[in-house]
């Protein structure tokens, strides 16, 4: 059992500057659990704070059923890799990943035989002699992994451990990290700014964003079922369209009001908007729930292509619908006829929308949809 | 093209000269230690040969240095002091880095502050304070060339200690390490490019040091070779054939010290360990 839980935990600084508003988290164990958000929403501090290396203002911190506020980071059972790798340049890699064990006084015998073993499963045993600045960046990291591995934590923390990859390398150690998660089954919390990492590797994702935890759910329940309209638009590439509308009904009908286009709601949806008629949301729409065409119907805008990127297999579309810009996401061939400045018609897949309230931006068309946990 | 050889030539030529300037005086102690009294006075610039030739210099200046002694008296001074220089230096420079407050700002000021003033204006107040504490002779001196060490040495360490990413301590709390552990595992040698440039500093400077030495040493069991070689220049003869002998033996150590630890100046120490 290495289940870690967050129970109000808060973060102020001593110039009075609140970086954590007392968050609610539990991962359970052998979970692999990302915290994803924008630079500065607070994961890092969050996950440091799970470290120790960052005092906790309030709330409490518990690994494996014992609150660890005031256990110092050596004893919490936790192993940590850094962004910039942080390994000791003057020592080669087996010395790198025996310094845990060799602090904790183990023989020479166990330091030998754990680092080997941490070693082989990074397949980094020929390495072992080398000093860090004759390893290349894929490398170091793997080392970093190793250096936690030996220690045999309760708990794997990773902050932002492949930003400093270039895009291939990203990738691969990516698969690695996964793959090591389910070869060990350790509770890992791995911190991100990288939605893909996080949409691929996390059992459960924690979007973050100005100290609040925004949603804590599956990374297709958070991507289907955005709690807000930050959700929303953080997760997913490109972003989710957001434009200002009214909910109206008309015959019975309840409907979006966008400028002077109306667009029908699905049955599901509109029972959830009955409570909200007349009142101002945010319309959001997913780029590939968008199909161009070139003849008007229901739920369809008028509007202006302005650019097309070509990427590969698909293509993004720029274009702009009155004073709005709409991104869509269509296939190579749907968008090979395209041309900037040529007038289209935009289909909205009505059952993938959602709305979100003016005001507090939470997603009002889902009803109980939304499992996870989240507060705003 | 052209303009690039010329600057190159004029470089070559100006390396030649400055060359040439620093090490005339070498030349000048080298050549002369090895002649007589006499051979100096004839012909200061030119090379020992022919019936001026001595090796007598060396073997006289030995004696006279007491040279066992006072190499042991200097080496003693030296060492003990270059090396509480760079343990105090770099402990204190490290906390200065990593503790943000106004008091270290302050602090940090105040060392950088303290270069500023001449040792003259301190020199006959601190022996007299010295005195009357009875603390003179090597333990004083060692006591105060920490201070006036320190100054130099934690801004040169302080320094290079920024350059530090604070992920290595963590790094090393995580894996077990208190503060000092984390300071001799980890910081220390890591700093050893600067501690070697501290040590060349200080070693050389309290090596050739003779006026706080001749202030504070007041046992002459206790004097070290510059003062020693002081004996050479009576008030009515100079012995310069002794005393350019005994420079000559006087600068070997620490000339061999310079070139042992100037190979261990290595760039980049802390390449590798972050992106």
């Amino acid at each position: 059992m290495s289940k870690v839980v967050l129970k109000g935990v808060e973060k102020v600084y001593p110039n009075g500057f609140k970086a954590v508003h007392g968050i609610d988290l539990e991962i359970k164990d052998g979970e692999f659990m990302v915290l994803v958000g924008p630079s500065g929403c607070a994961k890092s501090t969050t996950l440091r704070m799970v470290a120790g290396l960052e005092e906790i203002s309030g709330g409490t911190i518990s690994i494996d059923d014992k609150v660890v506020n005031d256990i110092p980071p050596k004893d919490r059972g936790i192993a940590m890799v850094f962004q910039n790798y942080a390994l000791y340049p003057h020592m080669t890699v087996y010395e790198n990943m025996g310094f845990s064990l060799k602090m904790k006084k183990k023989s020479k015998n166990i330091i030998d035989e754990k680092v080997r073993e941490a070693a082989k499963i990074l397949d980094i045993e020929d390495l072992l002699d080398r000093k860090p600045k004759e390893l290349s960046g894929g490398q170091r990291q793997r080392v970093a992994v190793g250096r936690a591995i030996v220690r045999d934590p309760k708990v794997f923390l990773f902050d932002e451990p492949l930003s400093n990859l270039d895009a291939k390398l990203r990738v691969h150690m990516r698969v690695q990290l996964s793959q090591l998660h389910q070869r060990l089954k350790s509770t890992m919390i791995y911190v991100t700014h990288d939605q893909v990492e996080a949409m691929t590797m996390g059992d459960r994702i924690c979007v973050m964003n100005l100290g609040k935890i925004m949603q804590v759910d599956t990374p297709l329940n958070v991507y289907q079922y955005p709690a807000n309209k930050f959700v929303a638009g953080f997760i997913g590439s490109p972003p989710m369209n957001f434009m200002e509308g009214e909910v109206i009904e008309t015959n019975n009908n309840i409907q979006i009001k966008i400028k002077e286009v109306k667009l029908k709601l699905p049955l599901d949806k509109a029972k959830n908007l009955k409570d909200h008629i007349g009142k101002k949301v945010w319309f959001g729409i997913r780029p590939e729930d968008i199909t161009i065409g070139n003849s008007d119907g229901e739920n369809t805008m008028k509007g202006k292509v302005k650019v097309i990127e070509f990427m590969g297999n698909e293509a993004f579309v720029y274009s702009q619908i009155g004073n709005e810009e709409l991104i869509s996401k269509v296939d190579f061939l749907g968008a090979k006829d395209l041309k900037n400045g040529s007038e289209c018609f935009f289909s909205i897949n009505m059952d993938k929308c959602h709305i979100f309230d003016y005001d507090s931006e939470k997603n009002i068309s889902l009803g109980l949809k939304i499992k996870g946990e989240f507060n705003v | 093209m052209e303009g690039e050889k010329k600057s190159k030539k004029g470089t070559l030529i100006l390396t030649i000269f400055l060359a040439i300037i620093f090490l005339l005086p070498f030349y000048i102690v080298l050549t002369n230690s090895f002649k007589t009294q006499k051979g100096i006075f004839l012909n200061v610039t030119g090379l020992p040969f022919g019936q001026f030739f001595t090796l007598e210099n060396y073997v006289n200046a030995f004696k006279e240095l007491d040279f066992v002694r006072s190499f042991f008296n200097s080496l003693l001074i030296t060492v003990v002091s270059t090396v509480l220089i760079v343990i105090f230096s770099s402990m204190a420079a490290w906390m200065l880095v990593r503790t943000k407050s106004k008091l270290s700002s302050f602090l940090y000021f105040l060392f950088a502050a303290a270069m500023l003033i001449p040792f003259q204006s301190v020199m006959l107040p601190l022996i007299n304070l010295m005195g009357r504490i009875g603390f003179l002779n090597r333990g004083g001196l060692i006591f105060m060339y920490i201070g006036f060490g320190a100054s130099l040495s934690i801004m040169l360490y302080h320094g290079f200690i920024k350059s530090i990413p604070v992920e290595l301590e963590e790094a090393a709390t995580i894996d077990g390490c208190n503060k000092f552990q984390i300071f001799w595992y980890i910081i220390f040698p890591m700093l050893k490019p600067i501690t070697v440039t501290v040590s060349i500093l200080n070693a050389m400077w309290i090596w050739n040091d003779f006026l706080l030495p001749q202030l504070v040493i007041n046992r002459p069991e206790s004097h070290t070779i510059p003062l020693k070689m002081f004996y050479f220049f009576g008030q009515h003869s100079k012995q310069w054939h002794l005393a350019l002998a005994g420079l000559v033996i006087g600068m070997i150590p620490i000339i061999i010290f310079y070139i042992l630890a100037q190979k261990h100046i290595i760039k980049g120490v802390t390449k590798g360990s972050i992106k």
